[in-house]
């Protein structure tokens, strides 16, 4: 029962990338839109730790919120654009949306 | 066979709806008989803190709302430990009688419920 | 606005026929809240309207069906607690029909 899950919130402002992260199966998924992706800002503690995640885990960040907000994209991450955001939702056994 | 639908509560009780909404979810899906889970995670830990007295804020009681859902049939609840040790709580100290989880219980928690709604 | 008349005094009623004030409930209000409902209460139904003002008063909200069953078989045991039971006492429809003459909000969660 592998679940997405996906975070929309900026990771500085609040805890849920660090308790999704910390409940996170290792068959399950993260991906990343809106201001969540600014998880992804360089020198950050938060991008370490997304690159530090096992490599079972699957990390997605959607392609025009990161191109949006100026940020890169480490090799860790895979893009998706919005029809990949719903491939995934449906690969996955349910998505689990931190609102 | 109904799907099975886990709640995730992790908002204070008083900041915004959110921690209501959460709430009003699984009460009515217990009232229709769907087998609803609720867990308390983050700062949805604050929920269970006894003695809050919100009518002084002139909001409804949450806190005594929360203590009908197992009359709603809603009886698996559920605490992060790691939650309520971060802001030097204690299950005794819970006003619903929550079963305590380490985060690897909590992701064993997830895995077995058909959906999941965190708010 | 709907008017019940209560010896002598008028009060409102919301377009459901609910109490809009909960402090305007009294035993002569439910009796008058029944007989627009075409009810005549026994001590059956007393018995029940109590219990549902005191769940409103423990959970601060009005019962749906499945907790109301619950509640009163677990304090009047399960041959009062059944849904047959209190169907019968309240027209097929115990959650709204006890809310209402008991003089609490029309409960959510009903369909």
């Amino acid at each position: 029962m592998a679940t997405l899950h996906v975070l929309s919130h900026s990771p500085f402002t609040d805890s849920r990338l660090g308790s999704c992260l910390r409940i996170l199966g290792s068959q399950d998924a993260l991906l990343l839109c809106g201001d969540a992706v600014y998880a992804l800002q360089a020198g950050s503690v938060q991008r370490q730790a997304l690159e530090l995640m096992p490599e079972s885990t699957a990390l997605f960040a959607l392609d025009e919120d990161v191109q949006a907000r100026g940020l890169d994209l480490p090799a860790r991450l895979t893009q998706v654009d919005y029809c990949g955001f719903v491939a995934l939702s449906c690969q996955y056994d349910k998505v689990n949306t931190w609102l | 066979m109904s799907k099975s639908l886990l709640i995730i509560s992790r908002q204070a009780p008083w900041s915004g709806p959110s921690a209501r909404e959460a709430l009003d979810i699984a009460l009515a899906g217990g009232a229709f008989d769907l087998p609803v889970g609720m867990l308390f995670l983050d700062d949805g830990v604050f929920q269970l803190s006894g003695a809050q007295q919100p009518a002084s804020l002139q909001q409804k009681d949450l806190s005594a709302n929360l203590q009908a859902l197992p009359m709603f049939g809603v009886e698996a609840l559920y605490v992060s430990q790691r939650s309520l040790e971060e802001r030097g709580l204690h299950q005794s100290s819970s006003s619903l009688a929550v079963e305590l989880l380490n985060d690897t219980a909590l992701t064993a928690l997830i895995d077995r419920y058909d959906q999941v709604i965190t708010l | 606005m709907n008017l019940l008349h209560v010896e002598g005094r008028e009060l409102p009623l919301d377009k459901d026929g609910y109490l809009v004030e909960l402090t305007d409930w009294s035993e002569e209000t439910a009796q008058a809240l029944a007989q627009r409902e075409g009810l005549s209460l026994s001590a059956e139904h007393w018995e029940i309207l109590q219990l549902v003002r005191s769940f409103y008063d423990e959970f601060q909200l009005s019962p749906a069906n499945r907790p109301l069953v619950k509640f009163v078989a677990s304090k009047l045991g399960p041959e009062k607690g059944n849904s047959l039971n209190l169907n019968r006492l309240f027209n097929g429809a115990p959650a709204k029909l006890a809310a209402k003459l008991a003089g609490l909000p029309k409960p959510t969660n009903c369909l």
